[in-house]
């Protein structure tokens, strides 16, 4: 969710709220004999709306696990979860004194810092990656399918290939799904020369793919420097995509490598050199698309589980604390 | 041959059922999911195991109640199997006592130890309480019963505190020594006939067990025994007065002893027979001296009972006949000893003591010397912890004082220049000076611990 002007409410109520605990809090402490402490009465008043404000924060995962609960819009559930949860930690600071206390309270205290900085991370990041992911991946597909993906691409470039080189002798990728149009079959783009959609394609799914017929333009001699181009580098690329040490990693380098092969292949091949070209830059984009979204969630890896640990060992704490 | 996206072509590359199959970031997410939780309560699970119930502590202990750091039932003394929340007054007692802060304190006002004692706050004083726990009471200050002579409305060094009580008006030294303290602090005549010397404080001011030699003592004085106790020339200290708790020998200046401070100068000689003064006693004393003095002189010298007394000189500036008479030993012995104590009572003795001569008796008596040895009973002060700053940089007064009665005690402000909040200053707050409980009342208690039986978790 991006933090812009339509949080402004949220933002001012948050502030506000902020500014008259901080008060509060400073006439507390400074008419306190023995000191801002947890047990207090203003501490546990600290604490207690502190705590429900965590409780708000982690019921969002609950309110995700069943979109059907007619509570409140998602967006206010998401808001509430981004302000609340990061007032949750000043009010726990002014309950605790600033004060880190025992081990239990000193591992609570850890804990509520770790979730609001990593909540206050992930907030800064989905404010700027899903912009860059915008800019970036204009061909973005869905993160969970982006193997899938990946497979189709280089079946599309073992077609491409193939289809002025002859039979690469290459093993075909089965992968069996429900997919749009009623295919089960993975399905590349490619315009190519091969026919692909017929009935009888449709009906064998991937066998008939597969089984088509191919067509050849250049011989052996003619084809070497692409296969061995696109062995070497293409389809290596289309395995394993990596930035640091494959040519075809970065855009520039790419377009300098096919710009050489290019000139080693006769003119009819280089419909399939530019068809490659597009497939690498697609792969390259969703290699990109993988990063982002690495950094666009991974976050979620620590604020989710800390987060449980912090709402178990809270609730330990404030019966502890209330029972003794 | 180009390659052309549709979103159809796009859509069938995507299984419609992508969801429902795990990936690798929701396997890590969900480990991670059970994990935290998991070893968030298998941690307290083994605290539990162990019996280490500490774990639920608000902090760690003070130092000086470190060793109980994982006891905690010695303090929350447990209430039908179970601990309180609150540290009971009764287990502080067990180990400390705690006396009564004042005599006319409102009973209901005492607070409880934890009240003022902070425990769990980390390796604090934990004798740093804070002003609010004062000014709760002294910031209206009410009596059990009658009227209290102090200040009513303090609630902190910079707040209502008034100005240290020696220094309010009309407040005199009642020291009946007289001492010219400007004299002193000038270049002045070691002796009748020794050099000048530049005196400093400390030639005479020093804390108890400052064990330097002293510059103007003199050794007959230092090693003689007198009849007088040092408590007789002090004044008592008030009734009431809340004693500190640890004696530091270094802490306040001991009382000035002739002894050790003035006599080197202040000669008691009192005849030129002999070399040695009187002793610095009693006058009683003095006159038994200067008697058995007289008599052993004129035992070992007969011939002195001839007495020659010269003559007054007449106007012309010639001199007359000497007078010659010749007494008993007895008569000389008298004659000489009522000389000599005239010398001694009407200007040695009463250069620096008052002295009262009853009608009929024949010694004067010497007025006690009430000095003071603490200037404000109810705070202390340590010498000690500013012995980094002059003398007069405090007592800038003793410059120009010339009587007795003035009082040196430098006022509050300077104090606070120092002793102020914040964290570029001293400590300003109640305890620094003050003490709530009345140690001269305490009480001793019984040791209940056996150190290595503590450490083990038991008494």
């Amino acid at each position: 969710m991006r933090i812009d002007r339509s949080q402004r409410a949220w933002a001012m109520g948050s502030a506000a709220l902020l500014a008259i605990s901080a008060v509060a809090y400073a006439i507390y402490a400074s008419a306190s004999a023995t000191g801002p402490h947890g047990g207090s009465f203003m501490g546990l008043v600290f604490g207690i709306v502190g705590f429900a404000f965590m409780i708000f924060a982690a019921l969002l995962g609950a309110r995700k696990r069943v979109p059907t609960w007619r509570v409140g819009r998602a967006k206010a559930w998401m808001r509430g979860h981004l302000w609340l949860g990061l007032l949750s930690l000043p009010m726990i600071l002014f309950h605790g004194g600033f004060h880190f206390g025992g081990a239990l309270t000193r591992v609570l205290m850890w804990l509520t810092i770790i979730t609001v900085a990593s909540g206050v991370y992930g907030a800064v990041l989905q404010n700027y990656v899903p912009r860059m992911m915008t800019n970036d991946v204009p061909l973005e597909t869905i993160y969970d399918e982006i193997g899938n993906v990946r497979k189709a691409l280089r079946m599309e470039a073992d077609q491409a290939v193939e289809s002025v080189c002859g039979r690469l002798g290459l093993v075909r990728e089965i992968d069996e799904g429900q997919r749009a149009g009623g295919f089960t079959a993975l399905r590349p783009i490619a315009a190519s020369a091969v026919p692909l959609r017929t009935s009888a394609g449709v009906s064998a799914g991937a066998s008939a793919v597969a089984m088509a017929p191919e067509i050849v333009l250049l011989t052996e001699e003619e084809s070497r420097p692409l296969r061995i181009f696109y062995f070497s580098e293409v389809r290596a690329f289309l395995e394993a995509p990596a930035w640091q040490w494959q040519c075809l990693g970065h855009p520039e380098r790419a377009r300098k490598a096919f710009a050489a092969v290019r000139q080693l292949m006769p003119p009819v091949a280089h419909p399939a050199l530019d068809d490659l070209l597009d497939i690498c830059d697609e792969a390259r984009q969703l290699m990109r698309q993988e990063r982002l979204h690495r950094w666009l969630h991974g976050w979620l890896l620590v604020h989710i589980p800390v987060s449980l640990a912090l709402i178990l060992l809270g609730a330990i704490h404030a019966v502890m604390a209330l029972r003794y | 041959m180009a390659r052309t996206r549709t979103t159809k072509t796009v859509a069938q590359r995507i299984d419609l059922n992508y969801f429902k199959r795990p990936t690798t970031f929701k396997r890590v997410r969900l480990f991670l999911v059970i994990l935290a939780p998991l070893l968030a309560i298998g941690w307290l699970a083994w605290q539990a195991f162990v019996h280490d119930p500490h774990v639920y502590s608000s902090g760690r202990m003070s130092g000086a109640h470190a060793v109980l750091e994982k006891q905690c039932s010695e303090c929350h003394v447990n209430k039908t199997g179970e601990f309180s929340a609150k540290a009971a007054d009764n287990a502080c007692l067990s180990c400390h006592d705690g006396p009564m802060h004042h005599e006319s304190q409102v009973r209901a006002d005492v607070p409880a130890c934890a009240t003022c004692h902070v425990e769990h706050r980390g390796h604090v004083n934990i004798i740093a309480s804070s002003n609010i726990s004062c000014s709760e009471c002294h910031s209206h200050l009410k009596v059990s019963a009658g009227n209290t002579l102090y200040a009513t409305n303090i609630r902190t060094l910079e707040d209502g505190h008034p100005e240290i009580a020696a220094l309010r008006k009309d407040f005199k030294d009642p020291g009946t020594i007289l001492l010219n303290h400007s004299i002193h602090m000038k270049p002045i005549r070691h002796s009748p006939n020794g050099p000048v010397v530049q005196m400093e404080c400390a030639d005479c001011h020093r804390p108890e067990a400052v064990k330097a030699s002293w510059p103007y003592a003199d050794a007959n004085y230092v090693d003689a025994k007198v009849s007088y106790d040092t408590k007789e020339v002090l004044l008592p200290v008030k009734t009431g007065t809340l004693q500190p708790r640890h004696a530091m020998g270094r802490a306040y200046m001991a009382p000035v002893k002739f002894s050790t401070s003035c006599a080197a100068c202040h000669l008691l000689t009192f005849d030129k027979r002999f070399d040695i003064g009187v002793p610095h006693d009693k006058p009683e004393v003095v006159h038994a001296f200067v008697l058995k003095k007289f008599q052993e002189y004129i035992a070992g010298h007969p011939a002195d009972v001839r007495v020659v007394r010269d003559p007054p000189r007449d106007l012309t500036g010639k001199p007359l006949q000497p007078e010659v008479r010749v007494l008993t030993a007895a008569q000389w012995v008298a004659e000489r000893t009522a000389d000599a104590e005239e010398l001694l009572w009407r200007k040695t003795c009463k250069q620096c003591h008052a002295l009262n001569t009853m009608k009929g008796a024949s010694l004067p008596h010497v007025l006690e010397a009430n000095l003071t040895e603490r200037w404000m009973p109810h705070a202390r002060f340590d010498h000690d912890a500013h012995r980094g700053f002059s003398c007069v940089g405090c007592h800038p007064g003793a410059l120009a004082s010339k009587d007795t009665s003035d009082v040196l005690v430098p006022p509050l402000a300077n104090c606070k220049t120092c002793h102020a909040p914040g964290p570029d200053h001293a400590e300003s707050r109640c305890f620094e000076c003050h003490t709530y409980h009345d140690w001269s009342k305490r009480k001793e208690v019984k040791p209940m611990y056996l150190f290595p039986g503590l450490q083990a978790g038991g008494k």
